[in-house]
């Protein structure tokens, strides 16, 4: 089936079979391979990217349900060569260890400060509550996400 | 971890949808959010040769308020339930039952009639719904009928629902004046968890503090979602002090049929329905929570 879609900023149109995941879509049939294949079963929350700005899991979703919306993976955080505070924040507090857990920790983050720029350490956790990092480095990744909301700027 | 190949079908009307499900060649399976389907399809639980999405279907994702009544469609998704300022204001209960699913990105993609039609036991939204005495629409080859959501849950991941037959919207009327009404979920793991129990209540007093409306749900303690018609009863016409709320607690979880799995033995979950029940019904009766 043809896909026409917005892919980290720039129009995409593409071709995947009906049973295909946005992971697969994303992995296999666009090359991507920042967004990670982790349970399979949404529970872990590596796969994570955002569809018109909110999170969802790459391992769930049908591609053909991403048809004429905007997916942003982590591919698409950096601008003009330049990484987004929040992979800054993450590199400079240690917020990855293994990094396997690092994107959909990166993009679950960047929907809350989208919505709320301004989190307090309960909004942080709650919003990566479905995100598992099983170094349990937790706790530097709740303070570089604090760190790097707009609104403790 | 690539699913089993199957071939998909977008209807963009429900007269298509129907078809698409009435043909007789292989197995066909409805796909609304994806967050139950998927997994159990890359499980290997279904091998469906045609998975139907109802993603196209207009009107499928309204949440809108007619009159009195809320009307959900059935591809309404779980945020965007809890965010409508019309549930948030006439349906709280709903909405805080919606939004203690599982975690943002599940709230995001999964809807309500997917959540019904997955009829798991341990749902969320579900005894909030059975509080609200929510309508649920079916529409079939036959044309449309509608199954009260307390006799929609038939048996252990089984609904009301006879082959070929859809769930098309939720009905909610309006929330009686006045009540009081909250849902507390236990988990035994994680916050994100599934409930081992959810309790839902909802109670109206008259003007001398009598409960003359009492409504209890409870979710992960039965083969399906149920309401706690005994213990509703021991509640009924009182005016109740802490030794009412325990014996409403005490029937809830004599009435209850848990089971044992990985989260919990049966017995735990009733004592967790005793403390959980008891602890929801003394917070409305305080007023800490109010509709």
């Amino acid at each position: 089936m043809k896909l026409e879609l917005t892919l980290n900023g720039r129009p995409c149109v593409t071709e995947a079979p009906g049973h295909w995941t946005v992971l697969d879509l994303l992995r296999d049939g666009l090359n991507l391979m920042g967004t990670k294949y982790g349970c399979g079963e949404g529970v872990c929350g590596t796969c994570t990217v955002l569809a018109d700005g909110r999170p969802i899991r790459a391992c769930l979703v049908l591609a053909a349900h991403v048809r004429g919306r905007a997916l942003v993976t982590v591919e698409g955080l950096e601008r003009d060569g330049r990484l987004d505070p929040l992979q800054t924040a993450f590199a400079e507090r240690g917020a990855a260890q293994c990094g396997f857990c690092t994107p959909g920790m990166l993009l679950a983050a960047q929907a809350l400060l989208a919505q709320n720029p301004a989190p307090t350490v309960d909004d942080v956790r709650e919003a990566l509550a479905g995100n598992l990092c099983r170094c349990t480095g937790y706790t530097k990744i709740v303070d570089a996400v604090l760190a790097a909301a707009p609104g403790a700027r | 971890m690539r699913l089993y190949p199957f071939d998909l079908v977008e209807p963009d009307t429900l007269a298509a949808a129907l078809d698409a499900l009435a043909r007789l060649d292989g197995e066909a399976r409805l796909v609304a959010g994806g967050t139950a389907l998927v997994p159990m399809i890359r499980l290997g639980l279904v091998k469906p040769d045609r998975v139907i999405s109802l993603h196209r279907l207009p009107e499928f994702a309204e949440v809108r308020r007619d009159g009195g009544t809320l009307q959900l469609g059935a591809m309404a998704r779980l945020a965007d339930i809890y965010t409508a300022p019309a549930v948030r204001e006439g349906w709280p209960l709903l909405a805080e039952a919606a939004r203690r699913v599982a975690t943002p990105a599940i709230r995001v993609s999964g809807t309500i009639g997917g959540n019904l039609c997955y009829a798991e036991a341990a749902s969320d939204p579900a005894p909030a719904l059975l509080c609200l005495e929510a309508q649920v629409r079916v529409a079939g080859a036959a044309g449309g009928r509608t199954v009260p959501v307390v006799d929609f849950f038939r048996g252990f991941y089984e609904t009301a629902l006879a082959p070929g037959e859809i769930v098309t919207a939720i009905r909610v009327p309006a929330t009686p004046a006045g009540a009081r009404s909250g849902y507390v979920k236990f988990t035994s793991r994680s916050a994100e968890d599934r409930p081992l129990v959810g309790v839902a209540a909802l109670v109206v007093r008259d003007s001398s503090g009598r409960w003359d409306d009492v409504r209890i749900g409870l979710g992960g303690v039965a083969p399906t979602p149920i309401r706690a018609p005994r213990a509703e009863a021991v509640l009924r016409g009182e005016v109740p002090g802490d030794a009412t709320l325990r014996a409403a607690a005490e029937a809830a979880a004599r009435e209850a049929e848990p089971l044992s799995d990985l989260m919990g033995s049966a017995d735990y979950r009733r004592e967790m329905i005793r403390v959980w029940v008891r602890r929801l019904l003394t917070s409305l009766r305080d007023g800490a929570r109010s509709a």
